[in-house]
């Protein structure tokens, strides 16, 4: 396939998961040599043998998922590899300088001395852009970089991409979100199976265009709202005044309550890192709860443990899914019956029965069309969407009575987004309870019959289906509800 | 099988490169005959002497270097599995050493002081040693899960206490054998009874005994225990995905505990073959570093039960033909020259599966990530 990018432009590369987007991309960063073709930058043809060729030749890359070391400032991020030193040791105080006068010049608002890991995820990508900025990228290559923003953050991107492009430089962006893109670039490339298969002008075309041209044939178009009415059952979660502790030992629940019912599904809406996570963390028995009580499914919240809540009946789709949900150097099928492992057909007695996961496994991947439905493959083999589909599969397969999602769809491609929301809606009609935290406004909205809104380990507001508001819940989000008392 | 198969390819390479090398060192600093006269010897002197025998040469020719070489593998595959096991859930095990002086020591002791018929003694001193060897890789264990230090240094650790213990104390005090008559000047601890001594299975053919078959058995088993029993997938996935396998609702201490519990019984078990099987009792010190080895076998065999099994029997072979290498003047280190050697290079198989992969690009699978990492 061939591709040009023209100085100064803000290309957006659109396509399905697996069609090539990233390889591509890894291609230009000098991640992956090319079987045959070349690349030609400023006419000359280039050789890029290694992230590091690219790097000297003004590219840079943004990778999905962050390649920052969280223990450092941000500063020290940013000059890592090439580092200022004053005769011969680290020169902390240049490497500030320099970082917040590159800072200054690209207009990013950065504290040059705070730890990485403090910052919300927003910051931390505006970090990796400054890291590669501050190596001269000329070219800035954007993995799905909108994948984990709130939509605040995500136009705050969309500002800082066309202020790069104002001065000169060059963005590409690899995007799903057909919205956005047309919303920031000027021109994008539609890829599909490893081809490219149009390039548009960003104002001749409209989303619906994109995305069929994006899926050809394959898919439905992407799935409507759900319409069925809001009806739900018993009470399988009531939760009071819970308080637990982050990672970095601060408060991350501050007393929150929450109730969820059979046969609906309740959103939990907010900006990253208000505590979110650490609801469903202790929902499923992750992290230990530092006070507060509820009834879940039956037993209590104080010691419950992952394999109690499993017992229970409580299914998760954790956030981190290659830490948390895989093992990426097992099988599929050993990834599909991981967390049932000990109950038929994967298990007889203390055994591992093989024919019977197989058979269990080979439904799953068929029901879910995951592609390539091989059960032997490690899983690592899988693009993301497919893992996705694996975990999705595995955890519904098991007939959850609350079912604990979040970032549910992260990166996913349309199709895979469109079958995860419908699996989901699924098993609300089935009966079961679903949890849902999403970063993703847009989904949380599509989905949910209730939304509780958190900030800082705080519920700030609750909605209903009748009553959402987007403008209110964005308000909410940022902890509006204390300034109006 | 074609999976299996390269996947052991790197380790095949590794020895015969070692093998070569080595050849080359002795063809260097003596000359090409020698070298090539002393591979025969080590080759003849682990898998038997068939020349001799099909001369008309009587059978312990064959036997003699067999039952050697099947005792040295014998304790290779016990300690290699030790190592491997650890492994298994992601933790590395230096301590075989440690563990196998506890297990030879309680075989010893249980050997000379209990008396009871062989159908129990047997088994009541192997279940000694591999008690005592547990034990003490289940310091370690206790100690990373409950207090997060790392088991490579309390197992080194627990290396140097053992030999303080046990060579430096026990064995040269309270239970330093009796001499008896005129056997004033013996080492170690008193001589085990006749009814702990493992059975020798070809008689006066050969020193091989039940240690050999005891070895092959614990590494079928751990096999199956890995493979086919819910606690051996719970206990991979562990290694391979400690927080998933948390969040799947795996017990991960306990499986940790576990295995590194069992790598420890597996070392013990080998000092109860050394002890029971050719010392007959425990020896001052105990002689050559088998539980080191073990890392170099467990690695060599790719930390899988059945291949370790194989690395085991092959270099059973080179040591116990090695000594026979003494005869051309080259000195019996040399088997563990190539031993050393090959681990280096299966240390570099990510360059053999590199070169590998190159000569078969069509067939990866396509676009798998290259660099991931993970936001804390």
């Amino acid at each position: 396939m061939s591709l040009d990018i023209r100085e100064g432009e803000l290309l957006a590369v659109v396509g399905e998961n697996g069609a090539g987007k990233s390889s591509l991309m890894n291609v230009l960063y000098g991640l992956y040599q090319p079987d045959a073709g070349e690349v030609v930058l400023d006419g000359q043809p280039v050789r890029l043998k290694s992230p590091r060729d690219a790097i000297a030749r003004g590219i840079g890359m943004v990778h999905q998922h962050f390649m920052l070391v969280p223990t450092l400032s941000v500063a020290e991020n940013v000059v890592l590899g090439r580092e200022p030193t004053r005769r011969g040791v680290f020169d902390v105080e240049r490497a500030c300088e320099e970082v917040a006068a590159t800072c200054q010049r690209f207009g990013f608002q950065l504290e040059p001395r705070a730890r990485v890991d403090t910052l919300t995820v927003g910051s931390q990508q505006k970090v990796e852009i400054v890291k590669a900025l501050h190596r001269g990228a000329q070219v800035l290559i954007l993995d799905e970089p909108t994948a984990v923003l709130t939509p605040q953050e995500a136009d705050e991107l969309a500002r800082v991409m066309r202020g790069l492009v104002a001065q000169g430089r060059t963005v590409v962006l690899i995007s799903h979100k057909l919205d956005e893109v047309l919303g920031v670039s000027s021109r994008v490339a539609v890829m599909r199976r490893g081809r490219l298969v149009t390039e548009v002008r960003a104002q001749d075309t409209t989303a619906a265009a994109l995305s069929s041209l994006m899926v050809g044939d394959s898919h439905p178009a992407a799935a409507q709202v759900s319409t069925q009415a809001h009806a739900p059952g018993a009470v399988v979660l009531d939760a009071k005044d819970l308080k637990a502790v982050g990672d970095n030992g601060r408060p991350a629940l501050r007393g929150v309550s929450l109730t969820v019912h059979a046969g609906e599904i309740v959103g939990i809406a907010g900006v990253d890192g208000n505590g979110q996570r650490e609801l469903a963390e202790v929902l499923t028995g992750l992290r230990a709860l530092e006070s507060g009580e509820g009834t879940l499914l039956g037993g209590g919240l104080g010691r419950l443990t992952p394999a109690e809540a499993r017992r229970r009946g409580v299914g998760h789709v954790p956030e981190d899914r290659l830490r948390r949900a895989v093992v990426k150097d097992m099988t599929v099928e050993e990834n599909v019956a991981l967390g049932r492992h000990a109950q038929p057909p994967f298990a007889k007695g203390p055994w591992v029965d093989f024919a019977g996961r197989r058979e269990r496994a080979n439904a799953l991947l068929r029901d879910y069309d995951v592609r390539p439905p091989d059960p032997e493959l490690p899983l690592r083999a899988l693009s993301g969407g497919n893992q996705q589909k694996v975990v999705v599969a595995r955890e519904l397969d098991a007939n959850p009575k609350l079912l604990v999602v979040v970032q549910p769809t992260r990166g996913l491609d349309i199709g895979a987004v469109a079958q995860v929301h419908a699996r989901l809606r699924e098993a609300r009609a089935r009966g079961a309870g679903v949890l849902m935290v999403s970063l993703d406004l847009e989904e949380v909205l599509a989905l949910s019959d209730r939304v509780y809104v958190f900030f800082e380990g705080r519920v700030t507001g609750t909605f209903t289906r009748d009553a959402f508001d987007e403008r209110e819940l964005g308000r909410r989000m940022t902890g509006a509800e204390a300034a109006h008392g | 099988m074609g999976e299996r198969a390269r996947q052991a390819l790197p380790s095949v390479l590794s020895v015969l490169l070692a093998l070569v090398l080595c050849w080359i060192a002795i063809a260097m600093t003596r000359d090409v005959d020698t070298a090539t006269r002393a591979y025969l010897q080590m080759f003849w002197g682990g898998v038997g002497n068939w020349p001799a025998f099909l001369d008309g040469g009587p059978v312990s020719a064959l036997t003699r270097p067999l039952g050697e070489a099947a005792m040295k593998a014998a304790l290779l595959t016990l300690t290699g599995l030790s190592v491997a096991v650890a492994f298994k859930v992601g933790l590395f095990n230096i301590g075989a050493q440690g563990q196998m002086i506890l297990g030879a020591l309680a075989a010893a002791v249980v050997g000379a002081q209990l008396n009871v018929p062989a159908v129990l003694h047997i088994p009541a001193a192997l279940a000694a040693a591999a008690l005592a060897g547990g034990t003490w890789s289940g310091i370690a264990a206790a100690l990373r899960i409950r207090r997060g230090v790392h088991e490579v240094i309390s197992t080194i650790m627990l290396n140097w206490v053992a030999v303080s213990l046990v060579d430096n104390w026990l064995v040269i005090g309270p239970l330093k054998a009796v001499a008896q008559g005129q056997q004033s000047s013996i080492t170690g601890t008193a001589e085990i009874l006749s009814s702990a001594q493992l059975p020798r299975l070809l008689g006066d053919l050969s020193r091989l005994n039940l240690g050999f078959p005891l070895a092959l058995a614990a590494a079928v088993g751990v096999d199956l225990w890995l493979k086919r029993l819910r606690v051996g997938f719970e206990t991979r996935a562990v290694g391979l995905g400690p927080e998933a396998a948390r969040t799947a609702g795996v017990p991960v201490a306990w499986r940790t505990g576990q295995a590194m519990v069992l790598a420890g019984a597996m070392a013990g078990l080998a000092g109860a073959v050394l002890v029971l099987g050719t010392e007959g009792r425990y020896p001052g010190t105990l002689g050559a570093p088998y539980g080191f080895d073990g890392i170099a076998i467990a690695l060599i065999g790719n930390n899988n039960p059945l291949g370790l099994t194989v690395a085991a029997l092959v270099f059973g072979v080179l040591r116990a033909g090695g000594t026979r290498m003494q005869l051309l003047g080259v000195h019996k280190s040399f088997p563990e020259l190539i031993q050393g050697l090959a681990l280096l290079f299966v240390a570099g198989r990510l360059i053999w599966l590199a070169v590998l992969r190159r000569r078969t690009r069509p067939s990866v699978a396509p676009a798998a990530p290259v660099v991931e990492v993970p936001r804390a």
